[in-house]
């Protein structure tokens, strides 16, 4: 394959051939026509139909299960042992298809959630809001600039309710010191500086060495946009959100320092996106740690805040006072010499930090999950809309070609 | 359950984890480092997964929006946090109340929780008495609800969690077909799975702090859990007298009298909730709670006061307990002081 098809995206019946097992299983065609969809009154059960229940998906799942009125209604995945875990979990014999096109056959499915790798996502969206469903879709929404495009393109042709998994948005406490910043509470952000540092290979165990590529997705330029996609799209999303627009350009740098097991992708990444106004956000993220280490920095004129996944904290300088010295005691009587060393003063950039109040933090995928129902119920497109998917996944699509050919890629932007 | 044969090469290694304010350990025999490894990871990460979810220390786990919202409304849980809650009401409607884990706000009023316990105010523990009560928790099956009927119920998984913990990540351990492994939360719950080679099981020894080095009895485990409870993990002592962290729900105060419960049953739930209902029951209900339970036994270690004041005897309790007692060791006095070293 070479560098130019692969930037560009290949065709889905390629990439199916990629994964083994998964071009007769997935399909190959776009979706079936509409299934007529019956109407959502506020309090009826919402069916969920859910493809692609391997481990993110089964966390959706698990939140879905502590959302009311909803079921899990129907399964579908290529890799047929995640059925037996989705019954265990769900409690019962959910209905499985190998085909997604069969799965939206089914006329008791109210909503569709996507959790397959990513190549997929964009064909399966769309197929999915033609049938007249709405579609919680993991992030990214597409894999190539150009399927994120006609994500976008399907949502605002069909109208249907999408929101993309960047659940990040729904944690409460990001959410409220967002606010803050948008209020001035820093004045104005200029940078953001995120990095998400794992402690490990970034591996999942193949049952078997022919199931590697389906397995092991994550780790092939084929299949994956690597960790700058899968983990760095959620933290450019945060910085889209901050400074209120898409990135222009992204330059970006990537090698495998480690893992030389056969990936493709780099086992550590970093990428420097430009917004307007000289603004940046630098993301980073390795695989050899001591600690999962996740934070975002976000840099204004007047202060900095820090965001982890467990609460925000506010920074604010000290501001700097001038008093009038004393003629006697410092020129008459001299000034006095010592040790200098005083703990507070080592590190006198880190202001004393103003913890955020944040509500005791509900999971933000649990969040998220209820969110969507609800905008599915009342037919609201939500907080993490198709343009906020489309923000991120334009990047990362775009980010691959500067990552891997360490360049200046300009990222095209959305169409009105 | 299939037997899974043992690789003639299989050595013995161990790996540890941190989680749940204490260290697992896995004992596991594999081929090679690697393979253990490769087991090992899932093992753990499906404890720190269980941690997540039953956390009264995490604000996003399940039990802690539990604890948070159900005294407002219904809260609709999964399957798995549902099943876990009826289990514990199980526990807590055959054991008369000796296990709740409805004791949070007990935990609290004490100071047990992040804490080392302190003695306190009648106020204190009045206002807490409203706020515990497994009868006070309502489960709706149908609708996989949660409700509390008392505003500042809170759950503490303390007295289960980690037995729990265990059986999930044996589950693992088995579809991993690790043929011989042992997995320990940090002692107090423990699975043997399999047996080591030539060996008819592991063997598990039960210390007893009041009676020396060695172990009052070593017990061979296969496919079983053992589980103890004991005062050595919190406590105080205060004018002199020694206060521990394992609550009677229906006093409020911490159980007298008692110094050690070991408990064996095939699920490490069961045997963690049994030693601590064991350990706060009175001797009828103690008897009551083995009853039908044919595969579950007990070694119960009580305190006698005999002679001058804060002197103490231990004696113990067999029920069904498969191996002999060191009685004479046992009978070794243990006063107040020594106690807290326990």
């Amino acid at each position: 394959m070479n560098r130019r098809s692969l930037l560009q995206g290949l065709s889905f019946s390629m990439l199916a051939a990629k994964l083994p097992g998964a071009s007769s299983l997935y399909g190959q065609a776009e979706g079936p026509q509409a299934a007529p969809s019956r109407r959502i009154a506020a309090n009826d059960r919402v069916n969920i139909g859910f493809i692609g229940p391997g481990s993110r998906g089964q966390e959706l799942i698990r939140q879905l299960l502590r959302t009311p009125g909803v079921e899990i209604a129907a399964q579908c995945d290529v890799y047929e042992p995640r059925f037996a875990e989705v019954n265990e979990m769900v409690g019962k014999k959910v209905p499985a298809h190998r085909d997604y096109r069969e799965l939206l056959q089914r006329k008791d499915i109210d909503a569709i959630f996507i959790a397959t790798p990513p190549v997929f996502h964009a064909s399966y969206a769309i197929a999915a809001m033609k049938s007249g469903r709405p579609v919680y879709c993991e992030k990214t929404i597409g894999f190539t600039q150009e399927d994120s495009q006609n994500v976008v393109d399907a949502v605002r042709k069909t109208g249907q309710v999408f929101q993309v998994g960047h659940q990040m948005r729904y944690a409460s406490w990001i959410r409220d010191s967002i606010e803050r910043v948008h209020q001035g509470e820093i004045g104005e952000p200029t940078q953001v500086y995120g990095y998400w540092h794992r402690s490990d290979n970034w591996r999942r165990e193949a049952p078997n060495p022919s199931l590697e590529h389906l397995m092991n997705w994550r780790l092939y330029r084929e299949s994956s946009g690597g960790l700058l996609e899968e983990l760095g799209s959620h933290h450019i999303d945060i910085a889209n959100w901050v400074f209120k627009e898409r990135p222009q350009t992204i330059l970006g740098a990537s090698s495998i320092a480690v893992y030389h097991d056969g990936r493709t992708v780099g086992d550590n990444v970093q990428a420097v996106l430009g917004y307007s106004k000289g603004r940046r956000m630098f993301f980073s993220s390795i695989t050899d740690n001591g600690l999962m280490a996740d934070q975002l920095w976000i840099y204004g004129t007047e202060g900095s805040l820090q965001i982890t996944l467990e609460d925000a904290t506010f920074y604010k300088q000290t501001s700097k006072t001038i008093t009038e010295a004393s003629h006697s005691d410092v020129v008459q009587k001299g000034v006095a010499t010592g040790a200098s060393y005083s703990a507070d003063s080592a590190m006198p950039y880190r202001g004393p930090g103003d913890r955020l109040q944040a509500k005791p933090g509900e999971d933000a995928t649990l969040t998220a999950c209820k969110s969507f129902v609800e905008c599915v119920r009342s037919k609201q497109q939500p907080f993490a809309n198709v343009e906020v998917g489309f923000g991120s996944a334009i990047a990362c699509s775009t980010g691959r070609a500067a990552v891997y050919e360490e360049r200046v890629a300009k990222i095209p932007q959305l169409p009105a | 359950m299939d037997t899974i044969t043992l690789n003639p090469d299989a050595q013995l290694y161990c790996t540890t984890h941190p989680a749940m304010g204490t260290e697992y350990s896995l004992y596991l025999y594999a081929p090679s480092r690697e393979q253990a490894a490769a087991i090992a990871r899932p093992v753990f990460e499906e404890v720190d997964r269980v941690d997540g979810l039953l956390s009264n220390y995490q604000p996003g786990s399940e039990l802690s929006r539990i604890n948070r919202e159900a005294f407002q409304h219904d809260v609709t849980t999964d399957p798995e946090t549902f099943g876990f809650l009826a289990t514990c009401l199980a526990w807590s409607e055959r054991s008369r109340g000796a296990f709740d884990i409805s004791v949070g706000r007990l935990m609290k009023a004490w100071k047990f929780f992040g804490a080392s316990g302190a003695v306190p105010s009648q106020e204190e523990l009045a206002a807490a008495r409203a706020d515990v009560g497994w009868e006070k928790i309502r489960l709706d099956r149908g609708q996989r609800t949660v409700r509390f009927l008392a505003a500042g119920i809170e759950l503490d998984p303390g007295g289960v969690g980690k037995g729990y913990a265990v059986d999930r990540a044996v589950r693992v351990l088995r579809a991993k077909q690790a043929p011989a492994a042992l997995l320990s939360a940090g002692s107090s719950t423990i699975y043997a799975l399999g047996a080591p080679p030539g060996e008819a099981g592991w063997k598990v020894r039960v210390p007893f702090a009041g009676a020396g080095e060695d172990p009052i009895s070593t017990v061979i485990l296969r496919d079983t859990s053992l589980s103890t409870a004991n005062l050595s993990e919190k406590n105080f002592v205060h004018d002199g007298h020694f206060y521990g962290a394992i609550m009677d729900p229906r006093t409020l105060r911490p159980v007298e009298g008692m110094a050690q419960v070991t408990a064996i049953s095939p699920s490490a739930t069961d045997s963690d909730a049994l030693s601590n209902a064991l350990f706060v029951s009175g001797p009828e209900d103690r008897a009551l709670l083995l009853d039908g339970r044919q595969q579950d036994c007990a070694l119960v270690i009580r305190e006698k006061q005999c002679g001058q004041e804060k002197q103490f005897a231990a004696e113990y309790e067999a029920i069904r307990w498969p191996a002999e007692v060191a009685n004479g060791q046992i009978a070794a006095l243990a006063n107040a002081k020594e106690k807290v070293k326990l």
